[in-house]
């Protein structure tokens, strides 16, 4: 565009230089002024343009809207405006035309401009300023002119501009239904002659109506796919000049990387066989690069396709057979491909069917999965990667496998390993690899749960170590822990191998130190959480297993600071802890900001107000940077750098752009933003400038919005196998980001925004009377809608398992308080109160009882001198949030009730119009439950400050750590050895009692009304 | 365990691989989609088996504008790497390499006249795997950068730019042999 939208557009140059002068500088009442006596000499329109345009920057409402007026007019008018004119009102209007009226108005008017000039060069602007405001209706009619006027350009991008837009048309919620299928239909037959023209012609030269450039082929295969048949779209895969296979000679690799995708998705497993036995012999014949097609998707999917085919066997050897000439040229090839290669191999000796794999009969376990595990080890095994290259193929193993695998072959391996330093990486893979199995269920065999007249609690055997055991088995975690301290203290005494480690990829130290913590954690019985266990995660958690855990990390983290696996780990593991501010500190090396934080936020945001507000007083806002990627990132109606996609002819990154955007428009991190910073401003008596839902960033949420969670997992370094939850399961307060949460988190502050809206002190309606029926209408229209949506979300079936024992209270109870209220403010003083009433406020002072028992049982704990059980509380900050917002969210409705009843009766003296008193007074009791509740957490709080405030805390932290001195058991000794003992323990404690203060002193200064 | 293909903008979602490393910058939304926009082709990502970026490449395709076509520092039509990274856990294996190579290949394709790109001073690692794959320092753009990587007493970093000739420089004329000795203003580049 040759003008921003926040900056003036050229006025023409007939224009005199006084009135362009004062239009450029801004001088607004001086522009205005000239442009009038402009205007009566010359009688030209366009200075009444000029004028009404200076007029829009003035501050009167009148003078401001008169370019809304001119622009209305304009579009009745019928007739086609001039092409300066529609710059000016563009300009004049933003900030007073909201976006989604756009199509209605200028839209409509830069469309007719188009029609009556379709061949005038700033017909690319209106398309452009159609985009911009995302105004697809219009943007489509006018590509579609320009398109006709230009039929057989050699700019091809009026033809595929027209495409594109009249495809994004057909799925956009902008399209009216009646005309949906026409615009489908037409993208895709414009698309499938261009097809046809390409398919039949020697040579598509850039004038002709073919298909020429891959993005243009990339959106006629996306069009296909969305508005076409699944058989044209295989039909159009064998062709010789469209097909996969034909692009991919042309060095073109996306549709083929995309086919494998869409034939996946539809099971056609024998297509995908052909398509990558074909794919790679291009490579061989030198039809393409040789390795051009040898992704690791590539084999894999070839395996796995494979082994899906009718002749299984005979489709896998035609694998190898393929496979075959590429090992014969691996040499040739980069590392990477070499390395896909050896794990394609791998990947089909686990595909062929088990049968065919004969075992030795002096070692069961001696299979050839076995062998190709360790062919693969003897290359790999001291890279990075190594245990997430084997881990899904080793938890594979049969348990026979498994034992051969472990105290055999690797063994094997590791003796004729002759260099030291590589002995020791191999042993931490040893460590890691043991671990693993603990987590694979055919380690375990069942166990009778009852013997000999006696109930067992242990339901398994492990199949290991010939202990009973639970899922993991408890013994084989002891030993892994213990082996594992025994190499990290062989390690560091070593000079000489210490002296090595800088030169390798990793301290093989680290990964012993997190198998350690991951062993310690479950050994203390981490499990995952979900609202259908104990409400604290630690609640049922050895602690002092759980904190040897955390010592662990934390002493590893200052010895590899730069591995973030660890790190994130560690900031879950604080968090759990309730030592927030600690958590921050880990976390803020990290770095994440801008674009990763939609991603990456949650591992730290999430949830935070619930556990420490006050870290929310420090002087930086914590999460504007945040909400600042949001509302940069949003500002505007279409896709962030959406025209330069088109004027690229980027068609593929059209749509994909416009996909993103309108996910991260309905992201979960985006609702956790706003409505984590909203309760933590509450928490403190601050003002909140908008109600939520007027949020620009909130507009166009609504209940049938699905909000989407990208939380990004990949750097959390994952010892589960995949028959369990990975670790970041364990490791959370509670269930991960989810449309449900989402939503009624948002419902709520929308609740709470309710309660809490007061009319300006200075608004006197002329017609009070009037004035208040209609507020009361609102008010019963705005609750019903709330307490709908709020008791749909409830009531879904997976909504309990999105959320934590106490957020599951929080919202019923919010829920059935916006039926009370409704119920409340639609009931007078001389109706009946519903039976519906009563059987209401039970539901919420059961549930509100629950929640209060809950948070009873952990505070009940605290005293002084402190003694263990303080734990349980410091650790369940969550729990006493949430009964604090809960109580607040009781007394904020009853005050809400009662005022709304105080002002009728003001109004209306006969006291017709007024509240039900049995209403009133059920809230009245519900108001008291909820003011002692919030009474219990003052003293709570006061409670925690007094105990955290007594001495002997670091010996206390530290015996809760190691147990009694002396007492320790082999695995705190073992753990002990790696952090230096309990001396080398007594600054972390220290750190751990600061941030425990801080927390706490942060909860002293929240309000509890 | 790695696969290469296009950049698509959902792989934003799935960087922290590559981006919490500390010599990996992560830039503002617009600036990845502009790329992604502009040069689709030349933006390209290596993924491993769940899915995480494990590497990627940001180039394009430009000449200096028109203004300073006069100027000494004027630069002809020609590629720039304008970020190249590779996760840790994916390093040596030629990750790096084959992505550069594809940008090579682009360049060559639309008749660039080189390929170049900047890196800090200090970035030994990066300056040697430059070199390993013929690009050679054309000149050292001083204090280019407005902090250093690995000393918080310095304000400032250089920044080498550094450049591979492509096919169409048959007679080497866009490279230079003591390019070190070459120095220029950050005002000087564009
Ligand atoms: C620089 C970087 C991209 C290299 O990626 P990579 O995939 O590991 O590199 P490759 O495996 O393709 O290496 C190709 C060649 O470069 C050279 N090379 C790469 N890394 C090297 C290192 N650490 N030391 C010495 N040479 C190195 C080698 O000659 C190597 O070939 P070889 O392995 O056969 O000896 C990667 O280290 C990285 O992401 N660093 C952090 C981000 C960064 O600095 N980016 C550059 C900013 S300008």
């Amino acid at each position: 565009m040759s003008y921003s939208r926040y900056e003036p557009p050229a006025l023409k140059n007939s224009v005199d230089v006084q009135l362009q002068t004062a239009f450029n500088d801004g001088n607004w009442n001086t522009a205005v002024r000239l442009a009038e006596k402009r205007f009566k000499a010359l009688k030209d329109p366009y200075y009444e343009v000029i004028k009404i345009s200076a007029e829009s920057q003035l501050d009167g409402t009148a003078e401001k809207c008169a370019v809304l007026v001119a622009i209305d007019k304009l579009v009745k008018g019928k007739t086609v405006p001039d092409f300066d004119t529609l710059s000016l009102y563009e300009w004049a209007s933003d900030g007073l035309l909201h976006h989604s009226d756009y199509a209605q108005t200028l839209g409509t008017l830069r469309a007719r401009w188009v029609k009556a000039n379709p061949k005038n060069p700033n017909a690319v602007q209106c398309l452009q300023s159609c985009l911009e405001y995302w105004d697809l209706v219009n943007a489509q009619q006018i590509a579609a002119t320009m398109d006709r006027a230009f039929p057989n350009s050699s700019d091809r991008k009026y033809m595929f501009w027209s495409i594109t837009l009249t495809f994004l048309l057909s799925i956009s919620p902008q399209c009216v239904e009646a005309t949906r299928k026409l615009y489908s239909q037409l993208a895709l037959k414009q698309l499938e002659r261009a097809a046809d023209i390409t398919e039949s012609s020697p040579k598509v030269e850039p004038t002709d109506r073919g298909l020429l450039t891959e993005q243009e082929f990339d959106l006629y295969y996306r069009v296909l796919l969305t508005h076409g048949t699944k058989d044209e779209f295989l039909r159009r895969m064998q062709s010789p000049r469209l097909g996969a296979l034909a692009q991919l000679k042309e060095g073109r690799k996306n549709l083929f990387w995309e086919t494998l995708g869409v034939l996946e998705g539809w099971g056609e497993w024998d297509r995908i066989f052909e398509l990558c036995r074909e794919a790679l012999n291009l490579g061989i014949q030198g039809s393409t690069p040789t390795f051009f097609a040898c992704d690791w998707q590539v084999w894999k999917k070839f395996a796995v396709a494979a082994s899906k085919a009718k002749n299984d066997e005979a489709a896998l050897s035609e694998v190898q057979g393929v496979l075959d000439k590429f090992v014969s040229i691996k040499d040739k090839a980069t590392e990477m491909y070499k390395k896909n290669i050896s794990l394609t191999l791998l990947e089909t000796t686990f595909r062929l069917p088990t049968s065919t794999l004969s075992p030795n009969p002096d070692h069961k376990g001696s299979t050839p999965r076995v062998t190709q595990l360790i062919l693969f080890l003897v290359n790999y095994f001291d890279k990075l990667s190594a245990f997430d290259d084997v881990k899904d193929y080793v938890a594979q193993l049969t348990f026979e496998e498994a034992k051969f695998f472990m105290e055999n072959a690797l063994p094997k391996m590791l003796g004729e390993e002759p260099e030291r330093v590589k002995q020791v990486i191999l042993k931490a893979l040893q460590c890691k690899l043991q671990y693993l199995l603990t987590t694979c269920p055919q380690t375990l065999s069942n166990h009778p749960s009852v013997v000999d007249g006696v109930d067992q609690d242990k339901p398994y055997r492990c199949r290991f170590c010939s202990e009973l055991a639970s899922l993991p088995c408890e013994h084989c975690l002891k030993k892994i822990i213990v082996e594992a301290s025994e190499t990290y203290m062989e390690i560091s005494a070593d000079s000489e191998l210490v002296g090595l480690i800088p030169r390798l990829d990793k301290d093989p130290r680290l990964d012993l130190a997190l198998v350690m913590v991951n062993s310690l954690l479950k050994l203390g019985g981490l499990r995952q959480r979900g609202s259908d266990v104990a409400p604290s995660p630690l609640r049922d958690v050895d602690s002092s297993l759980f904190l040897q855990a955390v010592l662990l990390l934390d002493t590893q983290l200052k010895a590899t600071p730069a591995d973030m696996g660890l790190r994130l780990l560690l900031v879950q593991l604080y968090l759990l802890l309730g030592c927030v501010s600690y958590a921050h500190q880990i976390w803020a090396p990290m770095d994440v900001k801008r674009t990763i934080q939609d991603a990456l936020g949650p591992l730290f945001f999430d949830r935070i107000s619930s556990i420490s507000p006050g870290l929310f007083l420090g002087g930086k806002p914590l999460m504007e940077p945040l909400r600042h990627h949001y509302s940069h990132s949003l500002h505007d109606a279409c896709p962030l750098r959406i025209w330069d996609a088109f004027s690229s002819g980027s068609y593929s990154s059209i749509l994909e752009m416009s996909d993103y955007d309108s996910k991260l428009r309905r992201s979960c991190t985006l609702m956790m933003t706003l409505v984590e910073e909203r309760q933590a401003t509450k928490c403190f008596g601050g003002k909140t400038e908008l109600e939520i839902d007027d949020l620009p960033l909130a507009e166009n949420i609504v209940d049938e919005t699905t909000l989407v969670n990208k939380t990004d997992y990949g750097s959390f370094t994952n010892l589960e196998s995949c028959h369990g939850p990975p670790i970041q399961d364990f490791v959370r307060l509670g269930p991960e980001l989810s449309n449900e949460r989402a939503h009624l988190g948002f419902l709520t502050e929308q609740y709470l925004d309710l309660l809490s809206f007061k009319a300006p002190k200075d608004y006197k309606p002329a017609r009070p009377n009037e004035v208040a029926l209609k507020e009361r209408s609102y008010l019963t229209e705005r609750l019903a809608h709330l307490n709908n949506s709020l008791t749909n979300f409830i009531h879904q079936a997976e909504t309990p398992s999105r959320l934590t024992g106490a957020e599951l209270t929080y919202y019923t109870i919010v829920s059935l308080l916006s039926g009370g209220l409704l119920t409340g403010l639609t009931t007078t003083r001389t109706d009946a109160v519903p039976q519906t009433l009563p059987l209401l406020t039970a539901a919420i002072r059961s549930a509100f009882a629950g929640l209060r028992t809950v948070f009873l049982t952990s505070s009940n704990g605290v005293s002084t001198p402190p003694t263990a059980n303080i734990f349980a509380s410091l650790t369940d900050m969550h729990t006493m949030a949430l009964l604090r917002a809960t109580a607040l969210a009781i007394k904020h409705s009853a005050a809400f009730m009662l005022s709304v009843h105080e002002k009728e009766l003001a109004r209306d003296r006969s006291g017709k119009t007024a509240l039900h008193k049995d209403i009133l007074v059920e809230m009245k009791a519900l108001d008291q439950l909820a003011g002692k509740a919030l009474g219990e957490i003052k003293t709570h709080v006061q409670k925690l400050k007094t105990a955290l405030g007594e001495g002997g805390w670091l010996d206390r932290v530290l015996e809760w750590t190691f147990g009694d001195e002396g007492g320790e058991d082999e695995v705190a000794k073992a753990v002990g050895e790696v952090v230096g003992g309990r001396g080398g323990a007594e600054e972390w404690a220290g750190k751990l009692l600061e941030s425990w203060r801080e927390g706490v002193k942060g909860w002293g200064t929240v309000r509890l009304e | 365990m790695a696969n290469f293909r296009r950049f698509r903008p959902d792989d934003l979602n799935k960087l922290s691989k590559c981006n919490l490393d500390p010599l990996t910058e992560t830039y503002e939304l617009g600036f990845y989609l502009q790329y992604h926009a502009k040069w689709p082709s030349l933006f390209q990502v290596a993924e491993d088996q769940h899915g995480n970026i494990i590497g990627y490449i940001m180039g394009k395709l430009e000449s200096s504008p028109d203004v300073y076509q006069f100027s000494e520092h004027y630069l002809p039509w020609h590629a720039h790497i304008t970020a190249v990274t590779v996760a840790p856990e994916a390093r040596r294996l030629g990750i790096g390499k084959l992505l550069s190579e594809q940008l090579e290949a682009a360049a060559d394709e639309n008749d660039a006249w080189f390929v170049d790109l900047f890196v800090r001073s200090t970035n030994h690692r990066a300056i040697a795997f430059y070199k390993s794959m013929g690009y050679s320092v054309f000149r050292v753009v001083k204090d280019y950068y407005g902090d250093h990587s690995s000393d918080p007493t310095q304000s400032s970093e250089d920044a080498f730019d550094m450049r591979k000739p492509t096919k169409r420089d048959v007679k080497r004329e866009h490279i230079r042999d003591d390019g070190e000795k070459y120095e220029v203003d950050p005002t000087d580049v564009w």
